[in-house]
Parts: structure tokens; sequence; C-alpha cells
């Protein structure tokens, strides 16, 4: 067992007025040097999941904790980025950067010089002064990984953070992720609905079903690493492994949301 | 054949129109014509004898009035003179409508329960005619400054406090969780997240604000007042001085518009993210 994990124990949660749970006994290690994605459909629970993890919702069973230490709310060792809405489009691109920064106390000339570090990590240094509100969606995602980089997270939990973006641009977040994850060491957490992204990405993928919301499976597809040893990204995606293997989490979705219609019916 | 955008946009339609054309569509060239074209029917009902002096005074007349009332004065007071006693006035009320409204609005943005208290208090007597409650305003407050001042604070109070509201309840739940995960407290959620989520929608209180302290200045220079446009304009309607009735209009609709614009141009400055993709 790994001290140092975020882990969610046996985690239900049942919002008010909804005859079932949203999820129903779910456990999770997320380990330092994990990139654990969690894949589903809609109403399969997987915000919910985040959103437990990063504190904005208590368990209804169930308890989280990091490192051994229970979580209770939200806080700056667990950094979310979202897929809209996050940025403060009154500062600059340095400026939202430094926010994390400002947070903390650091003094305004050190958190300038971190923020244009970590804007240069995710390739926007040229960009440092410019007003959020002007930049494309791949670009605004770069700023709010830079921005949760800067926070002094243990962990950095996303929601569908790519998920507004076209394929081309999505392709390349992937990469800065992976380079990301490489470089800052930190653990990984992130939710899409986006079957090749899941099996991308992932150092363990958690395949959830809705009705209630649970995780009915668990891989290691391992081709992160595998890019991040120098194999191409078309290759690894057209690899018969990955192929193979994205058919097979499309069967086990389609099954188990045929078993789940019939149950309604 | 136009497309849907073009006749419900139809400031598209000037993405590819020739640049003559797009100075003809500027806001200000056609906010200049429909002033001219006021001006050129105005002249022409009252020049052609259509309509007695009386009832509607030539522009050269509204106009010779304003500068008499600049130079000689009206009712023991200059034009300037009137103009300072009202914008004191409107000045006073609207930075008390200022610092009650948006801490009020912001708070029951924030409360759900201060929402609830308030809400029907604020929109009940929003609709109310000031000259409604004016009568209640001086058996209480007398017939002093503080009357008038109060009946304008009133009238800017509402729409402040609600456009205060209505810009805390626009702060996204991403915006806040977000910024809650990189360790902001309540307070830095509420100074450094909500207020300037809230700021553009609380300048368009104010000027929303500023236009009504403005239709109600009328009223509140009624109380026994000697100074002040409103005071200059139902003085000249008691002595049927109707080019005097017209100046005071021109000047509290010119002024009143030079003021919106400062207040949209303050706008577009603190809050040039408003409108665009966020």
């Amino acid at each position: 067992m790994d001290d140092d994990a975020l882990r969610a124990w046996s985690v239900s949660v049942r919002y008010p007025g909804q005859p079932e749970p949203a999820l129903a006994d779910v456990s999770l290690s997320i380990g330092p040097q994990a990139l654990t994605v969690a894949l589903g459909p809609s109403g399969c629970g997987k915000t919910t999941l985040l959103n437990v993890l990063a504190g904005f919702v208590p368990p209804s069973q169930g308890r989280v904790t990091l490192a051994g230490a229970p979580i209770t709310g939200p806080g700056a060792d667990r950094a979310v980025v979202f897929q809209h809405d996050a940025l403060l489009p009154w500062l600059d691109v340095r400026d939202n950067v430094a926010f994390a920064l400002e947070l903390q106390g650091v003094g305004r000339r050190e958190r300038h010089a971190r923020a244009e570090a970590l804007l240069a990590e995710v390739g926007l240094a040229h960009a440092a002064r410019q007003p959020v509100w002007t930049l494309s969606g791949g670009m605004r995602q770069r700023v709010g990984i830079a921005r949760a980089l800067a926070s002094p997270s243990r962990a950095l939990l996303m929601d569908e953070p790519f998920g507004a973006l076209d394929a081309f641009t999505r392709e390349q977040m992937q990469t800065l992720l992976l380079e990301v994850w490489r470089h800052s060491g930190r653990r990984i957490f992130l939710i899409t609905h986006d079957i090749e992204e899941a099996l991308f990405l992932a150092t363990e993928l958690v395949l959830m079903s809705p009705g209630p919301g649970r995780i009915v499976e668990r891989i290691e597809p391992g081709f992160s690493r595998r890019w991040l040893a120098g194999e191409p990204v078309r290759a690894l995606k057209s690899d018969p492994a990955f192929i193979a293997l994205r058919e097979h989490l499309l069967d086990t979705l389609a099954r188990h949301r045929q078993a789940n219609d019939k149950e309604t019916a | 054949m136009p497309s849907v955008f073009s006749s419900a946009l139809p400031g598209l339609t000037g993405l590819s129109a020739p640049r003559w054309r797009l100075r003809l569509r500027h806001p200000l060239t056609l906010g200049l014509f429909s002033v001219a074209l006021l001006w050129l029917i105005w002249q022409i009902a009252a020049g052609s004898g259509w309509i007695q002096p009386l009832f509607l005074p030539a522009p050269q007349a509204v106009l010779a009035k304003l500068a008499l009332a600049a130079g000689q004065g009206f009712m023991d007071a200059t034009l300037w003179q009137h103009l300072a006693a009202s914008l004191s006035r409107i000045g006073l009320a609207l930075l008390a409508a200022v610092a009650v409204g948006v801490p009020l609005g912001l708070a029951m943005g924030v409360s759900p329960v201060l929402r609830g208290l308030l809400d029907p208090l604020i929109e009940g007597y929003r609709p109310v005619p000031p000259l409604a409650y004016l009568p209640l305003i001086v058996i209480w407050c007398g017939i002093g400054e503080l009357s008038k001042v109060l009946l304008i604070f009133l009238a800017m109070l509402a729409p402040i406090v609600l456009s205060a509201t209505h810009g805390v309840t626009r702060v996204s739940p991403s915006r806040l969780r977000a910024a809650q995960s990189l360790g902001a407290s309540r307070r830095q959620l509420l100074w450094r997240v909500v207020l300037p989520t809230a700021l553009p929608d609380i300048l368009t209180g104010l000027r929303i604000g500023l236009g009504a302290g403005w239709s109600t200045l009328v009223a509140a220079e009624l109380v026994a007042a000697t100074r002040g446009l409103g005071f200059m304009v139902q003085s000249a309607a008691q002595f049927l001085v109707t080019d005097m009735v017209l100046a005071g209009i021109v000047v509290i609709g010119g002024i009143a518009f030079v003021l919106e614009l400062g207040l949209r141009a303050l706008q577009q400055r603190l809050c040039p993210w408003h409108g665009q993709q966020d």
C-alpha cells in the first residue's frame, strides 16, 4: 500500500432528491508518480469522483485521504484544472499564473519570475502579457495547467481539460501534459469521455459506468511511458495493442449500457 | 438575399462592406445623424408656424434662452449655479447609493438568506414612482437638502443593488472552485474572484441608477428648492416660459448623456473582457 497516495476509500455519494447514488462504493489509489484517468460516459460519476477528491463534494459514505490525512474540503495540495471559465479574465496571462503564488504570499518579483518560467514550460513565454480572453482554447488550457503547477499542489485534478479542443490541438495538449507530468513529478487524476485520450495518457485507467456510478474495470495501458521513451504519438495510437484495448473498452461500455437499459426497463 | 445573421445582427454585415459604408454605420455617425434629424424636424415644425411658439419654440430661441440663463441667470441663479446644485445632489446621491448598494448587492448575491429577506423589499419599492413616496420623505426628513438627496438616492439604490446581486450570481462555479483549489480563502474569493467578476454588472447598475437619478431630479427639486435644473424647469413651466423649459430639458439630457458616455468608457476600460469570450 502506498502511504503517500491520494485515496478514495469505499466512497459513495448520494445527492439529495436523487433515486440512486451518483457514486457507489468507489475505491481508488493515486500514487505519487501516477497519471490516473477515469473514463466513462456522461452520468457515470466521474465528475463527482473528481469533486470528492478535490474536496468540493463530501462523500455520503467512505472517506478520502492524501498521504493518510483526511480530506475535508478544497485545498492548495490538490489543484483543479477545469474545461471552461476557470481563468480570471481581468488579469493577463502572467498574472493568472502568478495568482496561485500570490495566494501563497509569494512576493511580486518572485511570483512574476516563477510565473514566466512556468509559462515557458507550457510554451507560452511569448504571451505572458496578453489578456487571457484573447487566447485560443488550447492556450487557455496551457495557462490553466501552468497556474495549477504554480500552486504547492501534490496532485493535479483535471476535469475534461481538453474536451472543448479540436482534434489537433487536443493531441498537442496531451503530449504537453505528459511532458509536464514528467517534469513536475506530480500525480495527475484526469477525467475524460474520450477513449483514445484515456488510453494514451493513463498509467492507470479506471473505466466507470452509470446507474449507479462505479468502477467496472481497471487497466494499465502504459502508452504514455512509451511516448516518453520516444515512440511517436501516431505510431502508438495505431499500434495493434492500442486498437485492441480501445475496442475492448468500447465493448465493455456497450455491455454495461445494455445491462443498465435492461435494469431500468 | 439577406442571411439570417444579416437580418438578426446587422452589425455583422459590415464585415465585408466598403470603408465608406463602415464609416456611415459607425455609432457616432448614426448618433449625430439622429440628433441632426430631430433638430431638422423641430426646426421645420417650429419655423413653419404649424405649432405656436408657446407650445414649441424654435431651436434658436431655446439656444438664446440658454445663453441668457448662462449669462444673466434665471430665477435668481445662473445656469451654472443651477447646474452645480443639481450635480452636487446627483453626485452625493450616487456616492451614497454606491457605498450602500454595492456591498448590499454583493452580500445578497453571496447569501441566499439575505437575498430572501431583502429581495421582496427592494423589488417592492423599486417600481413605486418617487413622487408617490416624496410626501413621506418630506414628513420624515423635512424640506432641506437631505430630502432631495434621499429621493434621488432611493431611485438609484435599487438598480445598483440588483445589478451587484446579479453580478455575483454570474460567477461560474468552475472559477470559484479553481481558486479554492489554489488555496484562496473566503475573503480572497470575495475580493479577488467575486468582486471583479461582478464589476461589469455593477457598472451597468451605476449607469441605470444614474439614469433613474436624473429622471427623479425634477421631483426632488419640487421640495422647496431655490436652485437646480429641475427647479429651473418647474419654475419656467409655472410661468409658461416654454423655451426655458426646453433649455432645461436639453441641459439635463446633455449632461446625463455625457455622464453615461463617461461610465461606458470606464466600463470599457475596467472590463474590456466583458461581452468577449471568457
